[in-house]
């Protein structure tokens, strides 16, 4: 194992550097520029489509980029390909492997494709199946294996040889919510002492699992940041959803009454009478206490009060939003300058373009919606 | 690549290809054979025998056929399943990557002509074959081999369809085989009637040659092919 492996967590292991994708007229990766150090945990976030297995696909050397450089612990995948490739362990998106091989047949052959020493060879096989839960299944043919262990070979197929970096596409796509875990909790484990990149549409998952996040639309960066600090950002209201019973129609007036709020706002009638609305207030303000103290006076019975929590999804959607907006915003106001040619405009577009990452918050109707949608499916949970 | 060597051919085997082919291969042969004894209207020439088996229609035949069926999988099958992210992210160069899949496919044709030593056995219990003569015929086939090996390979890495890989195949054999016939001086090109220089017992350099020349611009070609496809994937 590399020496540098005992300093964990200074050295670049990984470095993209100004890397661009081109199929044709169409820009897979455009201009994207990250590193990863040692031992960090990356997850590489995106719609469907947003450019993250290309990416991975580029790190690994499998494609070669039209433009830029990427460099593993130092040696360039389009230099010294048989040297950087040999620092990492791939698990491709939808896990292919040799159906017509047994599960140990196949973690063996990886380990030879991978050139590990014949001494350790057999050795390390079997410590990977270990890792990797395989035992009771390693002399089935793979085609026979259900979908969670596939994807658990595959991921032995990446370790086998114990490369420092393992990219990992898409690790839990298809499995259950048990599979998942058992997933995620392996991952978690390589994770400390391997440096891992892992991509995923899943939220949840990458605020759990990784350290920090890349945020990926249409090709672009759109964020580099831990979970956290994501989180964190998106979070400038405080949002309350509340459902009452509600007879007298007096609970729109309550906003005269409790002058914290900022936006009172009906959501939707419930089957049972109720009324769900949401409530918008400072992020310092909480309101609940008041609530609680002021809607029974009204004859208004409270039945639930739930707090909106701010998740990675939230920070997503908006990032995703926002870099949307930004280029919607500038393709408006371009059109406006050319009409009047006012400079003022032309500085205020120069604004907008100069605030890549910064999270602004436009509330829309929609985008409420979505959010009471998503309340309710946690509620559910 | 000795990895990939050892892993492909013994694909071969767990799928029923490699049996498939063996056992095409050497029904063919044998049907030539009765061929041969059967038209000899008693004068049976057990020196040369084994020679004329090969020069008969099945054999000659059944490997235009059954070469591509063999080289069909080696790079389509990869792409399809996506196995081919595995084999080219790993730190083995594209070059042993093609070669390591031509030498399997040349082992799997070589297990089958060693089965045609039988044949030679039981000649040489009746009579004395021509043994010089059926070594060069041998390795003239094999050369052949080689070529079309190559070249099905080359067809492979073309597609990821297996049965467009094999049709691209059989076509262009059947094409070098048939056209040459019809072009005055071209029977020359055709890569069958350079066989037929060698069973006549002699090691023709020049054929020699040409036969490994196509084979290295196949192989090459299909490298090229592989590393293009890495820019333009």
């Amino acid at each position: 194992m590399h020496i540098l492996n005992y300093i964990r967590g200074g050295i670049t292991l990984i470095e993209v550097k100004n890397v661009t994708k081109k199929y044709g007229n169409f820009t897979a990766v455009d201009n994207i520029s990250f590193d990863v150090k040692d031992g960090e945990i990356v997850g590489l976030l995106g719609p469907n489509g947003a450019g993250k297995s290309t990416t991975m696909n580029m790190i690994t050397g499998f494609i070669e980029m039209t433009e830029g450089e990427i460099s593993v612990n130092g040696y360039d995948i389009s230099k010294k390909p048989s040297k950087a490739k040999k620092q990492i362990g791939y698990m491709p998106e939808g896990v292919p492997s040799y159906q017509e091989l047994t599960a140990k047949e196949f973690i063996k052959y990886m380990a030879e494709l991978k050139l590990v020493d014949r001494k350790i060879r057999k050795e390390q096989v079997q410590e990977v199946i270990k890792q990797t839960g395989l035992e009771e299944v390693q002399n089935k043919l793979i085609k026979n294996l259900s979908r969670g262990y596939k994807q658990r070979v595959s991921m032995a197929g990446a370790l086998v040889g114990d490369p420092d970096v393992l990219i990992l596409d898409e690790p839990t796509v298809g499995l259950d919510p048990k599979q998942i875990l058992e997933i995620r909790n392996l991952i978690k484990e390589l994770g400390k002492n391997h440096t891992i990149i892992l991509s995923s549409h899943i939220l949840s998952e990458v605020s759990q699992i990784c350290e920090r996040v890349v945020i990926i639309n249409k090709g672009k960066i759109v964020a580099v940041d831990t979970p956290e600090n994501l989180e964190e950002k998106s979070k400038n209201k405080n949002i309350l959803y509340v459902t009452v019973e509600d007879k007298n129609e007096k609970m729109l007036s309550i906003k005269d009454k409790l002058k914290d709020i900022q936006e009172l706002e009906f959501i939707k009638d419930n089957e049972d009478g109720t009324k769900q609305y949401k409530i918008v207030s400072e992020e310092k303000v909480d309101l609940r206490k008041k609530l609680f103290e002021i809607l029974p006076k009204e004859d208004i019975t409270i039945f639930e009060l739930k707090k909106a929590e701010v998740s990675l999804e939230d920070a997503f959607m908006k990032l995703i939003d926002d870099s949307k907006n930004v280029e919607n915003i500038k393709e408006s106001k371009k059109e406006e300058i050319t009409k009047s040619e006012d400079n003022e405009q032309i500085k205020k577009v120069e604004e907008i373009e100069n605030i890549p990452n910064e999270i602004r918050i436009k509330t829309t109707n929609k985008e409420d919606e979505d959010m009471t949608q998503k309340q309710e499916k946690g509620g559910k949970e | 690549m000795w990895a990939i060597i050892k892993k492909e051919v013994k694909t071969y085997f767990l799928s029923p290809i490699g049996y498939i082919f063996i056992g095409i291969f050497l029904i063919a042969f044998s049907i030539s054979f009765n061929l041969e004894l059967n038209y000899s209207y008693g004068v049976i020439d057990f020196k040369n025998i084994f020679i004329y088996i090969f020069t008969y229609l099945p054999t000659i035949l059944v490997f235009a056929f059954l070469i591509p069926m063999l080289t069909m999988r080696s790079f389509a099958e990869e792409r399809k399943n996506g196995t081919e992210q595995l084999l080219l992210t790993s730190p083995v160069s594209i070059t042993k990557i093609v070669l390591a899949k031509f030498i399997s496919a040349l082992i799997i044709v070589l297990i089958a002509l060693l089965f045609t030593l039988m044949f030679v056995a039981i000649i040489s219990f009746f009579g004395t074959p021509d043994i010089p003569s059926a070594l060069v015929t041998l390795l003239g086939f094999t050369l052949l081999c080689m070529a079309y090996i190559s070249f099905g390979i080359f067809a492979s890495s073309l597609t990821e369809n297996q049965i467009i890989a094999a049709m691209i195949s059989i076509v262009t054999f059947v094409i070098t085989w048939v056209l040459p016939e019809f072009i005055k001086q071209g029977s020359s090109f055709s890569l069958i009637n350079m066989f037929y220089k060698f069973t006549t017992g002699q090691i023709d350099i020049a054929y020699t040659i040409t036969y490994l020349a196509f084979t290295v611009l196949c192989l090459v070609l299909t490298i090229t092919v592989m590393q293009r496809r890495k820019s333009a994937k």
